[in-house]
């Protein structure tokens, strides 16, 4: 499908070919040509500006602030929050990559998220590109009891790089870098994009709409099928997430049912025919544990409160633990 | 500049469309389009290929006069907001010489918590500010509201999307993406009935908050440290006077009222309805070129957060209409004749769906 062409453009920065080092993204002193310091108002027509770091983690060790532990650690935390109801869910619309805003509803499922992964260390966000996603992340973490600040990057311009730079380093330590990438986008559902599923049901018949949304592979006009959408999820993944992950940072990830089930399938080793099948609560985290090269799925929770649902590792207990004698002082 | 992308223009919403005035007529006589994703600057993109009438009084804002643009290539997005429904006959759709504008300021970021500069950094809501733009939304909630600006910046597009779940229109915001071909191809929406109930929101940096430079993500007492309090003073209240690798006000405002102009005004000046979510600094501007307000007295304009502004455009001056005080909303916005036919729709239409 024409669309999977695009994925070679490079959007933004996040060229799948290329590491992209968020974590790095904090630290770097900025290094601008004059040109783009406000003043002039002359922009360069640019290419997008490539945010390709390699390198460790973005947190310096400090001996007065014990969560500074980014010593190495061969562990690291995943979560993956499905975003909650949108204006278009309520409405029973088909959405895919329509930027659809949350409901109230979809509020409060956020922020309830973000209760149940409050104690859980937070380094880097990823989000789609779409606002429901990035919402959702940002309703969750004010409810982190680290009191992290997201930042979310710009790099769609170096006058967007340039503009967004923080100048403090202290600031930036207290900083957890929000990147958006439309390859965590839901997945897109082509010309059933804003039908109700009668109006569907009529334009194409319901058999075949039940096989678009069903099948693996099939996918409707001008759309993807979640063979697609995960193709490029999961690419985006091992070259993006995935090595954040391995250098010890702890990742949230703010997305929707289709690219988040196509992540799962390659966290959990799912089959196709498992993948269909799989269905993600909206605004209830599911924690991942990333250890020597394997996830570890830690259990999605049930109950209404989040102790004793997360089985916790040691350096997870550890983590909380700072954060409740932190909260004491 | 930035303002040379309103060239690009695919459907203009030129002036010279009739409509009839007949207000049993008047959503039949919309002419209904495709839903269109426009070249519009979003983010940080800019198009230098394309050459800019940039005037010299839009340098000078001390002495703005109001400028209504009567350009056919201002950018234009979805006639078809406005949907011939008999239910809910869009009154204010009827080319009426009458526009509201409304302007939002976002509330409390995680930054102003802090005490830190923020400036373009990308820093979202707290719950505080949640909150400031729900309540924000309970007070414009009957006004009507056609197509959304933001910022580039979440906390402006936080809170634009948060006060209009309030809304009793029930339209939905669509963010508009142009980012890329694959952006526009992706977030296209292919029935005509959900575009007409849809309100396009445009993000844009234009109407970003001021470039603070040097001094973002400094706290108050680190700036002292590195540059004097006097400087820092300076810099703050300034109009003309930028911090380092900054943007001062009028600079702010050059870019903020010249895309107002010219992507802002000409919706306004064909009766749509538009609602502005933005920053301190940026809405500052906005205030000034509406108000004619001089340097002087823009710099000490404060802009309540969470409170938004209402004005009326009408045959090409901007009225202003108030900043509510009250706790509610009723009686503090000086409503006109049109605004308050439109709530009494809202409310008949409300009535109709409980029975």
């Amino acid at each position: 499908m024409a669309s999977t062409t695009m994925s070679h453009q490079a959007i933004g920065s996040t060229v799948s070919h290329r590491p992209f080092r968020a974590s790095q993204f904090l630290k770097e002193p900025l290094n601008v040509p004059m040109n783009f310091i406000p003043k002039r108002f002359k922009i360069e027509a640019t290419a997008s500006s490539q945010v390709s770091v390699i390198g460790n983690t973005v947190l310096s060790p400090s001996k007065n602030k014990p969560f500074e532990s980014k010593k190495k650690s061969n562990e690291a935390a995943l979560i993956l929050i499905r975003h909650g109801e949108s204006l278009w869910n309520e409405k029973n619309l088909f959405t895919g990559c329509v930027d659809v805003p949350l409901t109230q509803k979809g509020v409060g499922e956020a922020i309830e998220a973000g209760k149940k992964i409050s104690n859980i260390p937070v380094d880097l966000i990823f989000t789609s590109s779409l606002i429901r996603a990035q919402m959702t992340a940002m309703l969750a973490m004010t409810q982190h009891r680290r009191k992290k600040v997201p930042i979310i990057l710009h790099n769609e311009s170096v006058k967007a790089k340039t503009w967004s730079h923080v100048f403090s380093e202290e600031t930036r330590k207290q900083s957890i870098p929000v990147i958006a990438a439309w390859q965590l986008n839901e997945r897109m559902y082509g010309e059933l994009q804003g039908l109700n599923k009668k109006e569907t049901a009529e334009r194409y018949g319901t058999q075949q709409v039940h096989e678009w949304r069903r099948s693996y592979e099939i996918p409707p006009p001008k759309g993807e099928s979640l063979e697609m959408c995960a193709e490029r999820a999961v690419a985006y993944f091992e070259d993006n997430i995935k090595p954040e992950l391995a250098s010890g940072n702890n990742v949230m990830i703010a997305a929707h049912g289709n690219s988040l089930r196509s992540i799962i399938m390659y966290l959990d080793d799912l089959t196709s025919q498992e993948v269909t099948t799989l269905d993600l609560s909206t605004g209830i985290p599911l924690l991942y544990i990333f250890k020597e090269g394997k996830f570890m799925k830690r259990g999605s929770p049930v109950g209404p409160t989040e102790a004793g649902v997360y089985a916790y590792t040691k350096r997870l207990a550890q983590y909380r633990e700072k954060l409740d004698e932190a909260s004491l002082k | 500049m930035a303002t040379a992308t309103s060239h690009q223009s695919i459907v203009s919403f030129a002036s010279h469309r009739s409509f009839s005035s007949s207000s049993s007529t008047i959503s039949q006589c919309l002419l209904r389009e495709p839903f269109l994703n426009l070249p519009i600057s979003k983010g940080f993109k800019i198009d230098s290929s394309l050459s800019c009438n940039i005037t010299s009084k839009r340098r000078n804002f001390c002495k703005v006069e109001a400028m209504a643009s009567q350009t056919e290539t201002s950018v234009s997005y979805d006639n078809t907001l406005l949907s011939p429904s008999k239910n809910i006959p869009d009154i204010s759709q009827k080319k009426t010489n009458e526009a509201a504008l409304i302007l939002i300021r976002h509330g409390e970021s995680l930054w102003n918590e802090k005490n830190l500069f923020t400036g373009c950094v990308d820093v979202p809501l707290t719950e505080k500010g949640v909150e400031e733009a729900i309540e924000a939304g309970k007070r414009i909630s009957n006004i009507p509201v056609d197509v959304i600006f933001t910022s580039s910046l979440i906390r402006a597009q936080m809170t634009a999307m948060l006060a209009m779940i309030q809304h009793r229109r029930k339209k939905v915001p669509i963010i508009l993406h142009d980012e890329s071909e694959q952006a526009k191809t992706w977030s296209q929406v292919f029935s005509d009935e959900t575009k007409s109930q849809s309100i396009p929101v445009i993000p844009t940096w234009q109407l970003n908050e001021r470039m603070y430079g040097e001094l973002q993500g400094l706290n108050k007492q680190e700036t002292a440290e590195r540059y004097g309090k006097q400087q820092v003073h300076e810099w703050r209240r300034s109009y003309d006077i930028p911090p380092p690798k900054g943007e001062s006000l009028e600079m702010c405002a050059e870019r903020a009222v010249a895309y107002f102009q010219d992507n802002i005004e000409p919706k306004l000046a064909a009766g749509k309805n538009v609602m502005i979510a933005a920053h301190g600094n940026s809405l500052r501007s906005i205030i000034m070129y509406l108000d004619k307000l001089t340097c002087q007295e823009v710099i000490s304009l404060e802009l309540s957060t969470g409170i938004p502004l209402l004005y009326i455009f009408k045959e090409g001056k901007f009225m202003k209409r108030g900043s509510p005080v009250g706790p509610t909303e009723a009686g503090v916005y000086a409503y006109t004749k049109r605004l308050a036919q439109y709530r009494q729709k809202l409310e008949e239409d409300s009535e109709v769906l409980c029975s």
